[in-house]
């Protein structure tokens, strides 16, 4: 197909009016082409994406899984303070909210972390006889209940699997119960079965805030930034990105965890909106330009120097802080540059012993993928392969970028399939290899290995990510993780395999997929 | 204990399984059977025929209601005897009807209602086209041994009865039920006649009985009771008897062959076409013996 003008081909790729008087949004394959399974050069990705030839497949085995309720939103919504959750559900759909408590307790109050801190976690224990009457009239007694207990400001509700397949009238109760309760109902249609890409629940999630929870704006806050997704970061890059608009007198809407209800209808009347991850934010967004003329950009994150300069760029522009932000970048070069580039001398020796650059197999988010992969380069390394939980086309323009200034790559695309990064990790044979939780780290090398970022809520200083500190922290973590090879060495020693030999000697990481014609 | 026979009847909504399944169930409770009906359907309204056009509580109810279910809440005698039970449903638009099907099977599993009653045949009335897993459980689980499908000469009851057979053939080679017989319902012109006998043919089906309309039913029902009931020595009385012999003596259970989609459509055009040749043919005075030996 030949587009006149880009902005058309684009509009083709993916949806961009985002409306609000539907219940919820579509899923990421209906708005961006969305699959979770890839393994080949980035370029061949970009080109079929292109082509509009690009096409999900299944697994035939698939180790582990996540879906878009227990993975990405009980994790979040759980630690709205002034808020309950409902998960219309199972009971057992909502347990691993509770895990998350327990880690999120792990920060320090010192370092920001709100000292009360319950979770006010409620469930409709969904069974059989709930699914074939429907249970209605148990959601609308819970959501009294959560009122009557809480006295929140809000109430999420959260559906489930259950209570999509057999049709539950959500926005009904909603609709009887909201007159007679103080509480903003919020309902979030985030059931597992409506999409395989887990990031159709950050979308159901924003679409719900946007309709909701945000209130028109009553006065414009020039001096607010709207900034999403910390938790996918850590507690660190908070504190960060929370330093650096503080210094030129910005201040952070940082949303959603930890976030107060007030904190979300006021994000109409932002300056802007920056993301951290695009990904999980462009929805939001899009949806808070669209009904409320707040701007927003989606790239790049504030990981590495250049991006991260650039970042504050953009912030500077939408708030008319422009030369405060150029002083400021100054001033944090002056501080940082110096120890960035021992860090790259560092590995620019290593790599001069060993006669070529050090590599790096990154295991990233979509978001992450395009902010890292030139952080990498900032440091002298090269990655010759990247991975990415899943891939859309709202990230394409921007892939694209990414090959054009630091070269071709592989790229596989999974979700949480440990087995495959082990396959292409002992096949492409890194310096240094990075695993994110759930993505699988069960496999020994010889070589540097470790995580790319903790579980959510890992407060240490060198966890940090994200800005300056960030870069630098991050910086002198990988040059660590490369040089300290005791733990691989022992973990190499005293334990089994995970995977026969027999895996390692297929020729392709993705043996169980089943091509869907 | 004899084996009990146990029979599903399938058919599209509104083709008579009710009228067929409750006339069986009374002519065989003439013949001195015990007899059980199992409505599978959420309107709960299988067996009104046998018990004077009343409705009876449904084991949803039962289990809705909370209280321990004894057999006395979900059992209740009809005409000659017949042991009438409704599976019954959420309301319109909520639940899972299908799901529901399900837990009342399993009731009346736990229940052991079949051991208490020791019935010699039980009937189930099951709700349209195969629409999800729960109105498939008589298949699929070989709950009913022998299956039966109610269909008339229209399009839209042969495909229903064509999505059966898809059901059928799905889990037969896992235990399912097998099929046994079409019974063509709504029988009165011979080209009816034909089109399903040519249905049957091109699905390696057989025809069980041929039911013709009839007033007797019309009227029978009106009192909210079974022909056999209302009129026994009618010739429809008579037809449904000879439908309940059958049913006791066919030892006949194969695997039906559907029809794809596009086949199905393909048999429904050539149909159409004849009977429009017929209809300009009766118009020009060339009769209609035709279209009567017209087969293919």
């Amino acid at each position: 197909m030949v587009f006149a003008t880009r902005d058309e081909a684009d509009s083709a790729l993916y949806e961009k009016r985002i409306d609000l008087s539907q219940a919820t949004c579509p899923n990421r394959e209906q708005r961006a082409n969305g699959i979770n399974i890839f393994y080949g050069k980035a370029s061949d990705l970009i080109e079929k994406a292109r082509s509009g030839c690009l096409q999900n497949h299944e697994r035939g085995f698939a180790q582990s899984s996540g879906c878009s309720l227990n993975f990405y939103l009980s994790v979040r919504v759980g630690t709205i303070r002034d808020a309950a959750t409902i998960f219309h559900a199972p009971v057992g759909c909502s347990s691993s909210a509770l895990g998350y408590r327990e880690l999120f307790r792990g920060v320090p109050v010192e370092l920001g972390r709100p000292a009360e801190y319950d979770l006010h976690w409620m469930t409709t224990n969904l069974r059989e006889k709930d699914v074939v009457y429907g249970a209605g009239d148990k959601l609308k007694k819970a959501i009294y209940e959560a009122q009557e207990r809480y006295n929140p400001k809000a109430i999420f509700i959260l559906t489930s699997c259950t209570t999509g397949i057999i049709g539950e009238d959500i926005e009904g109760a909603v609709a009887d119960v909201q007159p007679h309760i103080d509480a903003r109902l919020v309902p979030i249609h985030c059931e597992g079965v409506r999409s395989r890409i887990v990031q159709t629940g950050y979308d159901a999630f924003w679409h719900a805030v946007l309709k909701y929870l945000v209130k028109k704006p009553e006065k414009k806050q020039t001096d607010l930034v709207n900034v999403a997704s910390m938790l996918s970061y850590t507690w660190q890059d908070r504190l960060e990105i929370q330093r650096l608009l503080g210094k030129i007198g910005l201040r952070a809407n940082l949303i959603p965890e930890f976030a107060t209800v007030e904190q979300f209808q006021q994000l109409s009347e932002a300056a802007v909106t920056a993301p951290l991850c695009p990904t999980y934010t462009d929805y939001l967004s899009r949806g808070l330009e669209q009904e409320y003329g707040v701007p927003y950009f989606l790239y790049p994150s504030p990981m590495g120097i250049t991006n991260t300069d650039e970042w504050l760029r953009q912030i500077g522009k939408y708030t008319g802080k422009s030369d405060e932000v150029e002083a400021l970048i100054e001033e944090e070069h002056r501080i940082w540059m110096p120890k960035m580039q021992a860090i790259r001398s560092e590995f620019d020796r290593i790599a001069a012993e060993k006669g070529s650059k050090v590599s790096v197999l990154g295991s990233l988010g979509q978001g992450r993928l395009l902010a890292q992969m030139p952080f990498f380069d900032e440091l002298g390394l090269v990655s010759p392969a990247a991975m990415s939980q899943d891939y859309d086309n709202l990230i394409l323009e921007e892939l694209e970028e990414v090959v054009s200034r630091v070269g071709d790559f592989d790229l596989l695309v999974n979700t949480f399939q440990a087995a495959e990064q082990s396959h292409i990790t002992t096949k492409l044979d890194p310096d240094l290899t990075l695993t994110c939780p759930f993505q699988g780290g069960a496999y020994k090398r010889i070589k540097g290995a470790t995580r790319i970022h903790a579980l959510r809520g890992d407060p240490h200083p060198w966890s940090a990510q994200s800005g300056y500190t960030g870069a630098v922290a991050y910086g002198n973590f990988l040059l660590q993780a490369l040089k300290s090879r005791s733990f691989q060495k022992t973990l190499k020693e005293k334990t089994k395999d995970s995977y026969r030999d027999w895996w390692f000697k297929q020729s392709n990481p993705l043996y169980y997929m089943k091509r869907v014609v | 204990m004899t084996k009990i026979r146990s029979v599903a009847i399938y058919g599209k909504g509104g083709i008579g399984k009710s009228t067929t399944t409750s006339n069986l169930s009374a002519a065989l409770a003439d013949m001195g059977k015990r007899v059980i009906q199992i409505g599978c359907d959420p309107k709960s309204d299988s067996t009104n025929n046998l018990r004077g056009g009343r409705s009876i509580p449904t084991v949803l109810d039962a289990i809705r209601s909370g209280k321990p279910v004894e057999l006395d809440d979900i059992v209740y005698e009809g005409f000659g005897g017949v042991l009438c039970i409704e599976a019954g449903g959420p309301e319109p638009g909520v639940g899972c009807a299908g799901r529901g099907i399900i837990a009342a099977i399993e009731l009346l599993r736990q229940k052991k209602v079949f051991e208490e009653y020791k019935p010699d045949v039980v009937l189930y009335d099951v709700l349209g086209d195969v629409v999800c897993g729960g109105f498939s459980v008589p298949i699929r689980e070989g709950v009913a041994e022998q299956v039966y499908t109610v269909t008339s000469a229209d399009f839209m009851a042969i495909y229903a009865a064509n999505n059966l057979f898809k059901g059928i053939q799905k889990y037969a080679s896992s235990g399912g039920a097998l099929f046994s017989g079409i019974i063509a319902n709504s029988v009165t012109l011979p080209v009816q006649r034909e089109i399903i006998d040519d249905f049957a043919s091109r699905t390696g089906t057989t025809i069980a009985e041929y039911v013709p309309r009839s007033d007797t039913i019309t009227r029978s029902e009106l009192l909210g009771q079974t022909a056999i009931e209302y009129d026994p020595d009618s010739t429809q009385a008579e037809v449904y008897r000879s439908l309940a012999r059958t049913l006791l003596k066919n030892e006949e259970r194969y695997v039906p062959k559907p029809l794809e989609a596009a086949e199905l459509k393909v048999w429904a055009e050539s149909w159409s076409d004849r009977l429009l040749t017929k209809k300009n043919d009766a118009r020009s005075g060339s009769g209609s013996r035709e279209i009567a030996s017209t087969s293919t």
